[in-house]
Protein backbone atom coordinates (compact mmCIF):
# COMPACT_ATOMS: atom_id res chain seq x y z
CA UNK A 1 0.00 0.00 0.00
CA UNK A 2 2.69 2.35 0.82
CA UNK A 3 4.94 1.35 -2.17
CA UNK A 4 1.65 2.61 -4.29
CA UNK A 5 2.07 6.24 -3.00
CA UNK A 6 5.53 6.49 -3.26
CA UNK A 7 5.60 5.09 -7.17
CA UNK A 8 2.60 7.39 -7.91
CA UNK A 9 4.39 10.70 -6.61
CA UNK A 10 7.22 9.90 -8.92
CA UNK A 11 5.38 9.38 -11.42
CA UNK A 12 3.36 12.82 -10.50
CA UNK A 13 6.88 13.97 -10.42
CA UNK A 14 8.06 13.06 -13.70
CA UNK A 15 5.73 13.63 -15.87
CA UNK A 16 4.73 17.29 -14.10
CA UNK A 17 8.08 18.11 -14.99
CA UNK A 18 8.20 17.05 -18.42
CA UNK A 19 5.03 19.48 -18.98
CA UNK A 20 6.39 22.08 -17.57
CA UNK A 21 9.24 22.45 -19.02
CA UNK A 22 7.48 21.81 -23.04
CA UNK A 23 5.14 24.27 -21.55
CA UNK A 24 8.40 26.70 -22.03
CA UNK A 25 9.22 25.37 -25.16
CA UNK A 26 6.41 25.26 -27.07
CA UNK A 27 5.46 28.88 -27.14
CA UNK A 28 6.10 30.83 -30.41
CA UNK A 29 9.80 31.93 -30.93
CA UNK A 30 11.82 34.72 -32.01
CA UNK A 31 13.76 34.48 -34.68
CA UNK A 32 16.21 37.25 -35.99
CA UNK A 33 17.82 34.78 -39.00
CA UNK A 34 15.73 34.34 -41.86
CA UNK A 35 17.78 31.85 -43.58
CA UNK A 36 15.97 29.73 -40.30
CA UNK A 37 12.49 31.26 -40.97
CA UNK A 38 12.82 30.07 -44.52
CA UNK A 39 13.88 26.67 -43.22
CA UNK A 40 10.74 26.22 -40.60
CA UNK A 41 7.32 25.10 -41.26
CA UNK A 42 6.94 26.75 -37.59
CA UNK A 43 5.00 29.72 -36.50
CA UNK A 44 7.78 32.53 -35.71
CA UNK A 45 8.35 36.25 -34.82
CA UNK A 46 10.63 37.41 -37.58
CA UNK A 47 12.11 40.35 -36.50
CA UNK A 48 13.98 42.87 -38.97
CA UNK A 49 13.80 45.86 -40.98
CA UNK A 50 12.03 46.75 -43.56
CA UNK A 51 13.52 47.71 -46.46
CA UNK A 52 13.26 51.23 -47.82
CA UNK A 53 14.36 51.10 -51.49
CA UNK A 54 12.58 48.15 -52.69
CA UNK A 55 9.36 49.87 -51.06
CA UNK A 56 5.83 48.38 -50.00
CA UNK A 57 3.10 47.66 -52.05
CA UNK A 58 -0.74 48.13 -50.79
CA UNK A 59 -3.69 45.38 -53.17
CA UNK A 60 -6.80 47.59 -52.64
CA UNK A 61 -8.85 44.83 -54.20
CA UNK A 62 -7.39 41.97 -52.04
CA UNK A 63 -6.38 44.02 -49.42
CA UNK A 64 -3.11 42.54 -48.90
CA UNK A 65 0.67 44.41 -48.13
CA UNK A 66 3.63 43.74 -49.27
CA UNK A 67 6.95 44.70 -48.38
CA UNK A 68 10.93 43.17 -48.43
CA UNK A 69 12.14 42.54 -44.63
CA UNK A 70 16.18 42.06 -44.19
CA UNK A 71 17.93 41.25 -41.11
CA UNK A 72 21.11 41.56 -39.70
CA UNK A 73 23.56 39.80 -41.93
CA UNK A 74 21.62 41.12 -45.05
CA UNK A 75 18.90 37.91 -45.78
CA UNK A 76 16.02 39.57 -47.89
CA UNK A 77 12.44 38.02 -47.55
CA UNK A 78 9.06 39.25 -49.36
CA UNK A 79 6.28 39.54 -46.70
CA UNK A 80 2.67 39.24 -47.24
CA UNK A 81 0.15 40.78 -44.84
CA UNK A 82 -3.46 40.66 -44.83
CA UNK A 83 -4.81 43.94 -44.22
CA UNK A 84 -3.64 47.53 -44.35
CA UNK A 85 -0.97 49.22 -43.76
CA UNK A 86 0.09 49.31 -39.95
CA UNK A 87 0.26 52.68 -38.54
CA UNK A 88 4.08 54.56 -38.25
CA UNK A 89 5.19 51.90 -40.44
CA UNK A 90 7.47 54.08 -42.86
CA UNK A 91 9.16 55.56 -39.40
CA UNK A 92 9.50 52.31 -37.76
CA UNK A 93 12.92 51.32 -37.22
CA UNK A 94 12.41 47.51 -36.62
CA UNK A 95 9.62 44.89 -37.63
CA UNK A 96 8.45 41.86 -35.60
CA UNK A 97 6.31 40.21 -38.03
CA UNK A 98 4.04 37.21 -36.60
CA UNK A 99 3.58 33.95 -39.40
CA UNK A 100 5.48 31.34 -41.36
CA UNK A 101 7.44 31.06 -44.70
CA UNK A 102 5.16 28.96 -47.30
CA UNK A 103 5.53 29.50 -50.98
CA UNK A 104 8.71 32.09 -51.57
CA UNK A 105 7.68 34.92 -49.09
CA UNK A 106 6.63 35.40 -45.54
CA UNK A 107 2.73 34.94 -44.22
CA UNK A 108 2.48 37.34 -42.17
CA UNK A 109 -0.31 37.03 -39.37
CA UNK A 110 0.54 40.02 -37.19
CA UNK A 111 2.99 42.84 -37.62
CA UNK A 112 4.55 44.97 -34.76
CA UNK A 113 6.46 48.44 -35.50
CA UNK A 114 8.88 49.45 -33.55
CA UNK A 115 9.15 53.20 -33.22
CA UNK A 116 12.58 55.46 -33.02
CA UNK A 117 12.71 56.60 -29.58
CA UNK A 118 12.81 60.45 -29.42
CA UNK A 119 15.23 60.08 -26.37
CA UNK A 120 17.99 58.91 -28.40
CA UNK A 121 20.68 60.65 -30.51
CA UNK A 122 20.51 63.81 -29.20
CA UNK A 123 23.82 65.77 -28.53
CA UNK A 124 24.79 66.91 -25.58
CA UNK A 125 25.40 70.44 -25.56
CA UNK A 126 28.10 72.02 -23.41
CA UNK A 127 27.92 74.92 -21.94
CA UNK A 128 30.52 78.19 -23.64
CA UNK A 129 29.68 80.50 -20.71
CA UNK B 1 -11.54 -6.40 -10.49
CA UNK B 2 -11.71 -5.29 -14.48
CA UNK B 3 -14.95 -7.69 -14.60
CA UNK B 4 -16.49 -5.42 -11.71
CA UNK B 5 -15.61 -2.20 -13.32
CA UNK B 6 -17.26 -3.42 -16.62
CA UNK B 7 -20.53 -4.89 -14.78
CA UNK B 8 -20.41 -0.48 -12.80
CA UNK B 9 -20.31 0.28 -16.02
CA UNK B 10 -23.34 -1.67 -16.97
CA UNK B 11 -25.50 -0.43 -14.45
CA UNK B 12 -24.44 3.43 -15.04
CA UNK B 13 -25.04 2.88 -18.50
CA UNK B 14 -28.22 0.88 -18.30
CA UNK B 15 -29.60 3.44 -15.82
CA UNK B 16 -28.92 6.12 -18.09
CA UNK B 17 -30.93 4.51 -20.96
CA UNK B 18 -33.75 4.50 -18.35
CA UNK B 19 -33.60 8.46 -16.97
CA UNK B 20 -31.41 9.76 -20.20
CA UNK B 21 -30.34 12.64 -18.25
CA UNK B 22 -26.86 13.21 -18.86
CA UNK B 23 -27.28 12.57 -22.54
CA UNK B 24 -30.47 14.88 -22.58
CA UNK B 25 -28.36 17.57 -20.69
CA UNK B 26 -25.69 17.20 -23.02
CA UNK B 27 -27.50 17.26 -26.22
CA UNK B 28 -29.60 20.43 -25.31
CA UNK B 29 -26.35 22.25 -24.20
CA UNK B 30 -24.63 21.48 -27.90
CA UNK B 31 -27.46 22.55 -29.40
CA UNK B 32 -27.99 25.73 -27.66
CA UNK B 33 -24.29 26.35 -27.47
CA UNK B 34 -23.76 26.04 -30.91
CA UNK B 35 -26.57 28.41 -32.39
CA UNK B 36 -26.36 31.31 -30.36
CA UNK B 37 -22.66 30.85 -31.42
CA UNK B 38 -24.30 30.90 -35.04
CA UNK B 39 -26.60 33.77 -34.29
CA UNK B 40 -23.56 35.92 -32.68
CA UNK B 41 -21.50 35.24 -35.79
CA UNK B 42 -24.21 36.25 -38.48
CA UNK B 43 -22.98 36.38 -41.78
CA UNK B 44 -19.16 37.14 -40.46
CA UNK B 45 -17.12 34.87 -41.37
CA UNK B 46 -15.14 33.27 -38.95
CA UNK B 47 -10.92 33.12 -38.18
CA UNK B 48 -9.67 30.03 -37.89
CA UNK B 49 -8.01 31.08 -34.60
CA UNK B 50 -11.94 32.22 -33.42
CA UNK B 51 -13.28 28.93 -34.99
CA UNK B 52 -10.72 26.32 -32.78
CA UNK B 53 -11.15 28.44 -29.60
CA UNK B 54 -15.03 28.70 -29.93
CA UNK B 55 -14.80 24.64 -30.22
CA UNK B 56 -13.09 24.18 -26.94
CA UNK B 57 -15.26 26.37 -25.54
CA UNK B 58 -18.47 24.40 -26.18
CA UNK B 59 -16.70 21.61 -25.43
CA UNK B 60 -15.68 22.35 -21.91
CA UNK B 61 -19.14 23.85 -21.02
CA UNK B 62 -20.80 20.87 -22.04
CA UNK B 63 -18.52 18.65 -19.79
CA UNK B 64 -19.44 20.81 -17.44
CA UNK B 65 -23.37 20.43 -17.62
CA UNK B 66 -23.14 16.49 -17.98
CA UNK B 67 -20.05 14.79 -16.42
CA UNK B 68 -20.93 15.49 -13.08
CA UNK B 69 -23.92 13.41 -13.14
CA UNK B 70 -21.59 9.98 -12.56
CA UNK B 71 -21.22 10.61 -8.83
CA UNK B 72 -23.94 13.04 -8.19
CA UNK B 73 -26.85 10.88 -9.61
CA UNK B 74 -25.35 8.08 -6.92
CA UNK B 75 -25.48 10.76 -4.07
CA UNK B 76 -29.10 11.67 -5.17
CA UNK B 77 -30.60 8.37 -5.19
CA UNK B 78 -28.56 7.61 -1.99
CA UNK B 79 -26.50 4.57 -3.57
CA UNK B 80 -23.29 5.46 -2.84
CA UNK B 81 -23.55 3.21 0.44
CA UNK B 82 -24.39 0.28 -1.19
CA UNK B 83 -21.60 0.65 -3.86
CA UNK B 84 -19.58 1.38 -0.97
CA UNK B 85 -19.73 -2.24 0.34
CA UNK B 86 -19.95 -4.20 -2.75
CA UNK B 87 -16.73 -2.60 -4.44
CA UNK B 88 -13.25 -1.31 -3.77
CA UNK B 89 -12.66 2.63 -4.43
CA UNK B 90 -10.27 1.73 -7.59
CA UNK B 91 -13.25 -0.63 -9.33
CA UNK B 92 -15.97 2.51 -8.29
CA UNK B 93 -13.10 4.90 -10.26
CA UNK B 94 -13.10 2.88 -13.25
CA UNK B 95 -16.48 1.98 -13.81
CA UNK B 96 -17.38 5.84 -13.77
CA UNK B 97 -14.51 6.92 -15.12
CA UNK B 98 -15.07 4.08 -18.37
CA UNK B 99 -18.56 5.57 -18.64
CA UNK B 100 -17.02 9.32 -18.65
CA UNK B 101 -14.79 8.40 -21.63
CA UNK B 102 -17.62 7.40 -24.04
CA UNK B 103 -19.75 10.69 -22.93
CA UNK B 104 -17.20 12.63 -23.32
CA UNK B 105 -16.12 10.83 -26.96
CA UNK B 106 -20.12 10.83 -28.35
CA UNK B 107 -20.53 14.41 -26.93
CA UNK B 108 -17.25 15.66 -28.39
CA UNK B 109 -17.92 13.77 -31.97
CA UNK B 110 -20.86 15.19 -32.12
CA UNK B 111 -20.05 19.10 -31.64
CA UNK B 112 -16.74 18.20 -34.02
CA UNK B 113 -19.10 17.04 -36.87
CA UNK B 114 -21.95 20.43 -35.92
CA UNK B 115 -18.71 22.27 -36.61
CA UNK B 116 -17.30 21.25 -39.72
CA UNK B 117 -21.06 21.24 -41.20
CA UNK B 118 -21.82 24.80 -40.19
CA UNK B 119 -18.37 27.13 -39.72
CA UNK B 120 -16.80 27.22 -43.39
CA UNK B 121 -13.84 28.29 -41.73
CA UNK B 122 -13.75 24.81 -39.42
CA UNK B 123 -11.97 22.74 -41.86
CA UNK B 124 -9.14 20.31 -41.14
CA UNK B 125 -6.19 20.06 -42.82
CA UNK B 126 -4.16 17.64 -41.05
CA UNK B 127 -6.73 15.09 -40.62
CA UNK B 128 -4.15 12.73 -38.30
CA UNK B 129 -2.90 15.09 -36.12
CA UNK B 130 -6.49 16.21 -35.12
CA UNK B 131 -8.27 12.97 -33.86
CA UNK B 132 -4.72 12.08 -32.28
CA UNK B 133 -4.94 15.55 -30.07
CA UNK B 134 -8.93 14.65 -29.91
CA UNK B 135 -8.71 11.32 -28.20
CA UNK B 136 -5.62 12.24 -25.76
CA UNK B 137 -7.83 15.35 -25.14
CA UNK B 138 -10.85 13.68 -24.94
CA UNK B 139 -9.19 11.40 -22.13
CA UNK B 140 -7.76 14.19 -20.36
CA UNK B 141 -11.42 15.61 -19.69
CA UNK B 142 -13.08 12.50 -19.21
CA UNK B 143 -10.71 11.71 -16.70
CA UNK B 144 -10.63 15.39 -14.59
CA UNK B 145 -13.86 15.59 -14.98
CA UNK B 146 -14.34 12.49 -13.32
CA UNK B 147 -12.48 12.77 -10.12
CA UNK B 148 -14.07 16.19 -9.76
CA UNK B 149 -17.44 15.24 -9.98
CA UNK B 150 -16.30 13.30 -7.07
CA UNK B 151 -14.90 15.17 -4.80
CA UNK B 152 -18.10 17.81 -5.75
CA UNK B 153 -20.62 14.95 -5.21
CA UNK B 154 -21.21 15.15 -1.28
CA UNK B 155 -21.39 19.30 -1.47
CA UNK B 156 -24.03 21.48 -1.52
CA UNK B 157 -23.89 24.21 -4.38
CA UNK B 158 -22.90 21.26 -6.88
CA UNK B 159 -23.82 23.22 -10.23
CA UNK B 160 -22.02 26.17 -9.82
CA UNK B 161 -18.84 24.45 -7.75
CA UNK B 162 -18.02 22.37 -10.94
CA UNK B 163 -16.85 24.66 -13.25
CA UNK B 164 -15.42 26.68 -10.53
CA UNK B 165 -13.26 24.00 -9.20
CA UNK B 166 -12.71 22.46 -12.76
CA UNK B 167 -11.52 25.76 -14.33
CA UNK B 168 -7.64 25.62 -13.11
CA UNK B 169 -7.42 21.82 -13.54
CA UNK B 170 -8.80 21.55 -16.98
CA UNK B 171 -6.83 25.04 -17.98
CA UNK B 172 -3.46 23.21 -18.70
CA UNK B 173 -5.25 20.81 -21.07
CA UNK B 174 -7.34 23.17 -22.75
CA UNK B 175 -5.00 25.58 -23.54
CA UNK B 176 -3.24 22.78 -25.13
CA UNK B 177 -5.75 21.45 -26.61
CA UNK B 178 -7.31 24.85 -28.42
CA UNK B 179 -3.60 24.98 -29.95
CA UNK B 180 -3.55 21.48 -31.15
CA UNK B 181 -6.88 22.42 -32.98
CA UNK B 182 -5.45 25.50 -34.13
CA UNK B 183 -2.57 23.47 -36.20
CA UNK B 184 -5.10 20.57 -37.46
CA UNK B 185 -6.58 23.33 -38.70
CA UNK B 186 -3.59 25.55 -40.25
CA UNK B 187 -2.12 22.14 -41.70
CA UNK B 188 0.98 21.50 -39.44
CA UNK B 189 2.75 18.13 -39.51
CA UNK B 190 2.28 15.88 -36.31
CA UNK B 191 6.42 16.43 -36.50
CA UNK B 192 6.11 20.38 -35.74
CA UNK B 193 2.69 19.96 -32.75
CA UNK B 194 5.00 17.06 -30.70
CA UNK B 195 5.47 19.44 -28.14
CA UNK B 196 2.16 20.00 -28.04
CA UNK B 197 1.08 16.11 -28.19
CA UNK B 198 3.67 15.52 -25.62
CA UNK B 199 1.89 18.08 -22.95
CA UNK B 200 -1.39 16.63 -23.27
CA UNK B 201 -0.19 12.81 -23.03
CA UNK B 202 1.77 14.05 -19.74
CA UNK B 203 -1.27 15.50 -18.55
CA UNK B 204 -3.13 12.70 -19.27
CA UNK B 205 -1.06 10.58 -17.22
CA UNK B 206 -0.59 12.77 -13.81
CA UNK B 207 -4.61 13.24 -13.71
CA UNK B 208 -4.76 9.52 -14.15
CA UNK B 209 -2.25 9.11 -11.44
CA UNK B 210 -3.80 11.40 -9.16
CA UNK B 211 -7.04 9.93 -9.05
CA UNK B 212 -6.21 6.39 -8.79
CA UNK B 213 -4.11 8.03 -5.95
CA UNK B 214 -6.77 10.34 -4.07
CA UNK B 215 -10.15 8.75 -5.01
CA UNK B 216 -9.76 6.04 -1.79
CA UNK B 217 -10.01 9.46 0.00
CA UNK B 218 -12.54 10.80 -1.56
CA UNK B 219 -14.31 7.72 -1.72
CA UNK B 220 -14.35 6.75 1.88
CA UNK B 221 -15.03 9.77 3.12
Amino acid sequence: MKNKYIFGSFIIVVFLGIMIYLFTQSNIQYQDDFTQVMNTTKTVKATGSWVKEKSYHHDKENNTFTFYMVDGNGNEMKVAYNGSIPNNFETASSVVVTGKYVNGYFHAKDILTKCPSKYEDEQVRTSTL
Amino acid sequence: MIAKAIALFKKDYHSELRTRYAINSLAMFIIVAISVILFAVGQEKLSEGLAGGLFWVVIFFTAMSGLARAFVSEEERGTSLTLQLIAAPSTVFSGKLLFNIILVFCMNTVIALLYAALFESFVIKNFSLFVFAFVIGNIGLAVSSTIIAAIIAKAGAKGTLYPVLSFPILLPLILTSVQLTLFALDGTSIEDAKFELAIVVSYDVVMLTVSYMLFDFIWKD
